[in-house]
């Protein structure tokens, strides 16, 4: 009986021991992965959250920007009186410069049918400023905002516009998602 | 050794040049803003004074609110009318609130689902726009009747009563409906018809409102063209007023005014979303006051973030006028309704 017991225990021992380094190492694996999955992930604004400030054209460590505006085409109101388009007292609601609110001329206007007009974003000249987006969410249907475009980010460590975002609007989303956007399909 | 006069020493200019390097160092590290509070430093070109066209000049307001306002007790508060007798009806969170006319909670009636909209009969009857189709219930909230489906674009925003006939404004299909007292739908009112000089109704986000009017044509909201058209109850357009300004007297932004009642004189009470206005018009479209601006509905200075594309479309006032001429206006974020009398004369 004594004999039966010490093999025994030794057994447990040694599969014991043998449970607990696969233990170990599956918990070393899963602990890499995840921070792999955690590694991969990107900024991004959270647009119920901006307050459109004006910090993401000047606190980007890059000349220009990667903050742009993007519309939301599923949420626009293809508004004649667009007020993310028009300044708040438009002399005529069209395509005047002295109409414009978007100080760089970054928004294009078309005509799709009485009275109906689309709104596209032309990012080349697009700094980010987000006054379009103010107009919009101010007196519109907020399907203008911005979004930090990939394209042009850096993805900093530590992102200086996310440093400087008054309202936190700024978060790290999968890489696999990286842009956060109104409504159902919204295009780019 | 003879001095060289009128030559530079380089040793001094290595020394100042460090001096200057590390003073411009200090003063850049000092005054660099990594935390954003100093602003973007942009020019005033880029920025959108919101606050300066949210003011309202104080001599304009006409009204005041004596008591505090009633809490809804919703979620999500959708609508607002006022019965014959000044009691208060509120629609929201599939169930409809029932207040005394002094603010006392009376009743508070289960929906079949969320409403939108909704009106009370001379008699007391209750209609209510339910998803795609009106419900009528009686004046103890019990089910009377539920009409047919208006389809799944339907988006019931208004309901008006009048002996001839009840009118549907269904903002999904941009269209007015009309039905007689027993829920048969009997014409339709307001596609646009160049023929018939009928204009059609711009509708950029489910704000659409309708009333009775005391000379007999139904008015319409047309937000997208910022007015009020005027109708008959047959469908022909008669005419339409509003100015599109930011200014007090106008209707600003993509879809205005949200909503309107008609005072017991026959003038207009509107209600604005964005610069969240309630004014007061005369009965032919005329600028008459301000019941309240963005201040005095707690609103001032506030820059929107709406948690969804719903609450960014959804959001606004809803305004209705008791029998002694009140005005309550229900603040569908806040979910409280405010309660407006006119100032005395002199104040």
């Amino acid at each position: 009986m004594a004999n039966k017991e010490d093999v025994t225990r030794r057994k447990f021992l040694r599969e014991g021991l043998w449970g607990a380094c696969l233990a170990g190492a599956g918990t070393a694996a899963g602990l890499s992965v995840a921070r792999n999955n955690q590694d991969n992930t990107v900024w991004q604004i959270d647009p119920y959250k901006c307050i459109a400030c004006g910090n993401c054209a000047t606190y980007c460590v890059l000349e220009q920007s990667a903050v742009k505006c993007i519309q939301a085409y599923a949420i626009c109101g293809y508004c004649d009186l667009c007020t993310g388009y028009l300044v708040p007292e438009p002399k005529a609601l069209d395509t005047g410069a002295e109409n414009e609110l978007c100080p760089t001329g970054a928004i294009k206007r078309t005509y799709v049918e009485d009275p109906y007009y689309e709104y596209t974003i032309d990012e080349a000249l697009c700094n980010g400023c987000g006054k379009c987006v103010k107009g919009c969410v101010a007196f519109g249907n907020g399907s203008l905002f911005l979004q930090v475009r990939h394209d042009r980010c850096l993805n900093c460590n530590e992102c200086a516009i996310a440093a400087a975002c008054p309202s936190q609007a700024f978060t790290r989303v999968p890489a696999r998602q990286p842009y956060l956007l109104k409504g159902v399909d919204a295009k780019e | 050794m003879e001095k060289a006069y009128g030559k530079i020493n380089g040793g001094w200019i290595v020394v100042v040049l460090v001096i200057a390097a590390v003073a411009a160092g200090i003063v850049s590290v000092l005054r660099f803003d990594a935390t954003g509070k100093s602003g973007s430093g942009l020019s005033d070109e880029f920025n959108y004074n919101l606050a300066k066209l949210a003011a309202v000049d104080p001599a304009l307001i006409l009204y005041e609110e004596p008591g505090p306002p009633l809490q809804t007790g919703f979620r999500q508060s959708r609508a607002l009318a006022i019965g014959t007798g000044g009691r208060v009806y509120v629609a929201g969170d599939r169930a409809l609130g029932v207040f005394s006319p002094t603010g006392a909670p009376e009743m508070l009636i289960e929906l079949s689902g969320e409403p939108r909209c909704l009106a009370i009969a001379d008699d007391g009857k209750i209609y209510v726009g339910v998803g795609d189709h009106v419900e009528v219930l009686t004046t103890q909230g019990q089910p009377a009747a539920s009409w047919a489906s208006l389809g799944d674009e339907a988006v019931l925003t208004s309901i008006a009563i009048s002996p001839d006939g009840i009118f549907v404004a269904d903002a999904g299909h941009r269209i007015v409906l009309r039905y007689d007292a027993a829920g048969t739908l009997v014409g339709h009112i307001g596609e646009k018809d160049p023929d018939k000089n009928v204009p059609g109704f711009v509708i950029p986000s489910p704000h659409f409102d309708l009333a009775v009017s005391r000379d007999g044509l139904l008015r319409v909201a047309n937000p997208g063209r910022n007015r009020i058209d005027a109708y008959t109850f047959d469908g022909d357009f008669e005419f339409a007023w509003g100015e599109r300004s930011v200014g007090i007297k106008g209707f600003c932004g993509c879809c205005n005014p949200v909503s309107f009642s008609i005072l017991p004189d026959g003038g207009f009470v509107t209600a604005e979303k964005g610069l969240d206005r309630v004014k007061i018009y005369n009965s032919d479209g005329g600028f008459v006051g301000v019941v309240a601006g963005p201040a005095q509905l707690g609103k001032e200075g506030q820059i929107k973030v709406c948690n969804t594309p719903e609450e960014c479309q959804g959001g606004g006032l809803d305004v209705a006028v008791a029998p002694d001429g009140r005005v309550y206006v229900l603040d569908v974020t806040n979910n409280v309704i405010r309660v407006f009398q006119k100032k005395e004369a002199g104040r």
